[in-house]
């Protein structure tokens, strides 16, 4: 398997956490475009930072490494990194390269 | 003359038991005869009236009798026990101690003065009205420990009424107002302090068997460390009328366990602050969190969801912070209520409220629903800084059995399921750490950071 296919098994498995979480009917999609947190999501903010930190663990399980992703940088960014499942793919593998961990 | 109603109540109980300690009980024969020595050995120390003392030692009938006779010279006392040897220099300095009294665990008594001069306007202030004093250093189990400087004659006024004569444990400390409460409550009423050298429940719990105890008073942390370690199955309660709790919010499940086992028991919350004293309080039943608080001498309002209290007998001020009256003279105690008629029940410190993305969530209350588990010993809720939603809720959570690492993210799996059922997502615990040692202070309240 691929780096970039364990990223995105990773965070699946905290998609998956995450939704057990939920009361029945509500859903995060295990796709790119599923939205994470903004206009058209369903998630509360504490869902997100649950969310965050599963995959945080989950991430850091698979490679061994103690990546944070709630830091300034990620909410400082022009395009947030929380939009979408993918956006948020996005920037924490451009997390993992910086600690050796190449995606591409 | 400070102390004379307590002579007269002596006087007609001459062999009844004052203080176990150790195995022999000393009558109050014994404790007048060592309040005049002490008291004759004070004057030939030369230790000056309005001289503030530091008084190192835990219950004894040396530390007892002491405590009596300084109050009698008009002295400032300032007593300090082993559990705050962490901060002892730093209290000896911030309440400018000129004597020193240390009473060892043999209750050998040294005396030597101390390189000195205390001139703080509030000891200033005693020493211009003549009356003894007392410093209490509050627990500072959330940031720095305020000294709360008392005038001992107005707080000595309550334990003028008589009251029962019970036998009582001197479970909270002698530099705790909860004990210096406990003291001068038996003394007044001639009843008998049985003091602990060791205050695990076992050790507790059989000084209750072996002494006849009637009363404990004691923290809600501990009473949930005699349910963890069963402490209660190996001695008999028979004896034990009431317990008393205070000092910190009482998790509803440990009531709830106690009570149901021991319903002949009753159970009383107490409410007490350094700086105002302990107010007398009635708990709706002994399962029950609402408490009417106050009794004579107190007044009691809530502002703002803030309990305040107007008391005779209130500290006159800090000796390290500014005061904490409100313009007209009400304490602001800084803990958050409900009420509900006369009755209240204590949320928690508004200081230890943690804000999630502007909802408030009282630790006690994330405690008390982890508490229900049967796989959890001893449970501390506290905030951790979030950039999305300022604050997030986390658990230090104990196993009450030995958990291997392998079945760690199962056990945190289960308190966080079990806190879904139970509370507002925003509540339940995003981080949940599992560590192995005891939670509490010293004093037995549950360790905040």
């Amino acid at each position: 398997m691929s780096s970039q296919e364990r990223i995105t098994q990773a965070i699946y498995r905290a998609v998956d956490e995450l939704n057990k979480t939920f009361p029945k009917g509500v859903h995060l999609e295990k796709s790119p475009d599923a939205p994470l947190y903004g206009q058209a999501s369903k998630l509360e903010s504490i869902d997100l930072v649950n969310f965050i930190m599963e995959a945080e663990e989950q991430l850091n399980d698979e490679f061994g490494t103690s990546i944070t992703v709630t830091e300034e940088r990620a909410l400082s960014q022009q395009n947030s990194p929380f939009r979408t499942l993918g956006t948020f793919t996005d920037y924490v593998s451009g997390l993992l390269k910086e600690h050796g961990i190449n995606g591409d | 003359m400070f102390v004379d109603f307590l002579q007269e109540v002596w006087r007609t109980h001459l062999d009844a038991e004052a203080v176990i300690w150790r195995g022999r009980a000393y009558p109050y024969g014994w404790l007048s005869e060592r309040f005049d020595y002490w008291t004759q050995q004070l004057a030939t120390e030369k230790i000056p009236h309005g001289a503030v003392v530091i008084l190192e030692a835990d219950f004894s009938p040396n530390a007892v009798a002491l405590f009596l006779a300084l109050v009698e010279r008009a002295c400032i006392l300032v007593p300090l026990t082993d559990s705050v040897r962490a901060k002892r220099a730093e209290f000896i300095s911030t309440a400018q101690g000129e004597v020193s009294i240390a009473i060892d665990e043999n209750d050998a008594v040294t005396i030597r003065p101390l390189e000195r001069t205390a001139t703080h306007e509030l000891y200033q202030h005693l020493r211009a009205e003549g009356h003894p004093g007392l410093v209490l250093f509050s627990s500072g189990s959330t940031g720095e420990s305020k000294a709360a400087v008392h005038d001992l004659r107005p707080l000595l006024e309550k334990f003028k009424v008589r009251r029962h004569a019970l036998r009582t444990i001197t479970f909270l400390l002698y530099d705790h107002i909860g004990g210096v409460n406990t003291m001068l409550y038996t003394l007044s009423n001639a009843g008998c302090m049985v003091t602990l050298q060791d205050r695990s429940p076992d050790a507790v719990l059989r000084a209750v068997e072996e002494y006849r105890v009637e009363l404990l008073p004691t923290s809600p942390t501990f009473l949930n460390l005699v349910l963890i370690s069963e402490a209660f199955r190996r001695h008999d309660l028979g004896s034990l009328k009431t317990i008393t709790y205070g000092t910190e919010p009482m998790p509803e499940s440990t009531l709830k366990r106690f009570h149901g086992l021991f319903p002949e028991i009753k159970l009383l919350q107490t409410y007490g602050l350094s700086e105002v004293g302990i107010l007398r309080s009635k708990s709706k039943t002994s399962d029950s969190l609402w408490v009417k608080v106050g009794g004579e001498g107190y007044e009691t309002r809530v502002r703002e969801g803030i309990l305040q209290i107007k008391a005779q007998s209130a500290m006159l001020g800090y000796l390290n912070a500014p005061s904490s009256f409100t313009s007209d003279g009400w304490f602001n105690t800084g803990d958050a209520v409900e009420t509900d008629g006369e009755y209240i029940r204590i949320l928690g410190r508004k200081s230890e409220i943690i804000n999630v993305g502007g909802e408030k969530v009282y630790p006690a209350e994330v405690e008390n629903v982890i508490q229900e588990l049967d796989s959890v010993a001893e449970v501390t809720v506290y905030g951790e800084k979030n950039l999305i939603t300022g604050n997030i809720v986390c658990a230090s959570v104990t196993p009450a059995f030995e958990l291997d690492d392998s079945r760690r993210k199962e056990f945190v799996g289960q308190i966080k399921q079990h806190c879904r059922q139970k509370l507002q997502n925003y509540k339940v615990p995003v981080r949940i750490e599992v560590v192995r040692d005891a939670q509490h202070t010293e004093r037995f309240k549950k360790a905040r950071r």
